[in-house]
């Protein structure tokens, strides 16, 4: 049932994405960011999942509050004159690299179990 | 049971709203950067438009640079211009009064007319008129004339069977002989006692006269000049 609801609101999505009207150019950055931070709460949202610690209130909250904070820190850098945008990068495509690894790790365990038992299965007829 | 059934139901919805949002905006932004043109003005980055500027700025500077150059190659033909037009001017001053002596030009100016008119005592000769020419250009005279015809530096005056001619044009009787320069030269020279012309040939019985005029006007040489033998020597 979840996984229907993510493939409809990956299209409904889609479809609002591409009728919607144009960000000016300016403010794409900042939408980037975005993005970028909401990325990372769904790989570590999927990553808990995984782990069986998935809590909705984190993930929503996770995802809506580092894209807000993101945008606001990379806002406060321009005031600055520091590109916070790139720290901002480099801790969200980690950490998405990170939730990546575990995600990968879990794959690759079941993979192996699975054909260990096989083999046991094998040697047992 | 249910309250489990409830919470997943709202786990479902919030996801699919959450999934929603992420997309639009995704697809959003990926509208954006496709149909943004990158190399307009308002859209480049800071350092672009750095680089940009630091560019116009040097070909600007070289185009000063050319520009006054330029002016100064400018000013220096106008110069070269402004001196040629001396010379030239100078030239043509030279070129007029070249053309006024050799007779090409209709010129007028103070002088004299002498008025020979053959009488039954003494018929006119050409060696008169020779004599009278000689002595104007004696007391000065810049242009002569023998009945408007211009006395030029290849004059002949002759006589052919009593037929006075002057560079081959025929004159007769009266003769007007005009003359520019100083009237008061002229005038003097002419009539001085025994050796002036005047005085010589009257007593022979020659009618002359003798005007003085403010605006002597004499006309061009009506002939050809040509040059065909002589060269000018090479230094």
């Amino acid at each position: 049932m979840i996984f229907i609801a993510i493939v409809v609101g990956c299209i409904l999505g889609a479809i609002i994405g591409i009728y919607a009207p144009m960000v000016p150019y300016t403010y794409s950055g900042y939408l980037a960011i975005a993005i970028i931070a909401a990325l990372d709460s769904v790989f570590g949202g999927i990553a808990s999942t995984l782990n069986k610690q998935f809590d909705l209130k984190i993930f929503v909250s996770g995802f809506f509050g580092n894209a807000i904070l993101s945008m606001i820190l990379t806002y406060l850098g321009q005031k600055l004159n520091v590109d916070i945008y790139l720290a901002a990068i480099v801790v969200f495509v980690g950490r998405m690299f990170n939730n990546l690894a575990i995600i990968r790790r879990y794959y690759l365990e079941k993979w192996t179990n699975c054909k260990e038992k096989l083999k046991t299965e094998k040697t047992e007829q | 049971m249910k309250k489990e059934k409830k919470n997943q139901i709202v786990m479902t919805i919030i996801i699919g709203a959450v999934c929603v949002v992420f997309f639009a905006v995704m697809f959003m932004q990926f509208k954006t950067i496709e149909e943004t043109d990158i190399t307009a003005i308002e859209n480049m980055r800071e350092a672009d438009l750095r680089t940009a500027i630091s560019e116009w700025k040097g070909k600007y500077e070289d185009t000063q640079k050319q520009l006054e150059s330029n002016r100064k190659s400018v000013q220096e033909y106008q110069q070269t211009i402004d001196k040629n037009g001396e010379a030239s001017e100078l030239i043509d001053k030279d070129l007029a009064e070249s053309n006024m002596l050799l007779g090409k030009t209709d010129v007028t100016g103070e002088g004299v007319i002498v008025t020979l008119t053959n009488t039954q005592e003494c018929v006119i000769e050409y060696s008169h008129l020779l004599e009278l020419v000689n002595e104007l250009r004696y007391a000065g005279a810049e242009a002569i004339s023998i009945n408007d015809a211009r006395v030029v530096t290849t004059t002949d005056i002759t006589q052919i069977n009593s037929r006075m001619q002057v560079s081959g044009q025929r004159v007769a009787s009266p003769y007007v002989i005009k003359a520019i320069g100083n009237q008061t030269y002229l005038s003097s020279t002419l009539s001085l006692k025994d050796s002036g012309f005047i005085d010589r040939y009257k007593a022979s019985g020659m009618d002359i006269k003798l005007e003085k005029g403010n605006n002597v006007k004499i006309l061009k040489y009506n002939g050809e000049m040509k040059v065909k033998y002589m060269k000018e020597v090479e230094k």
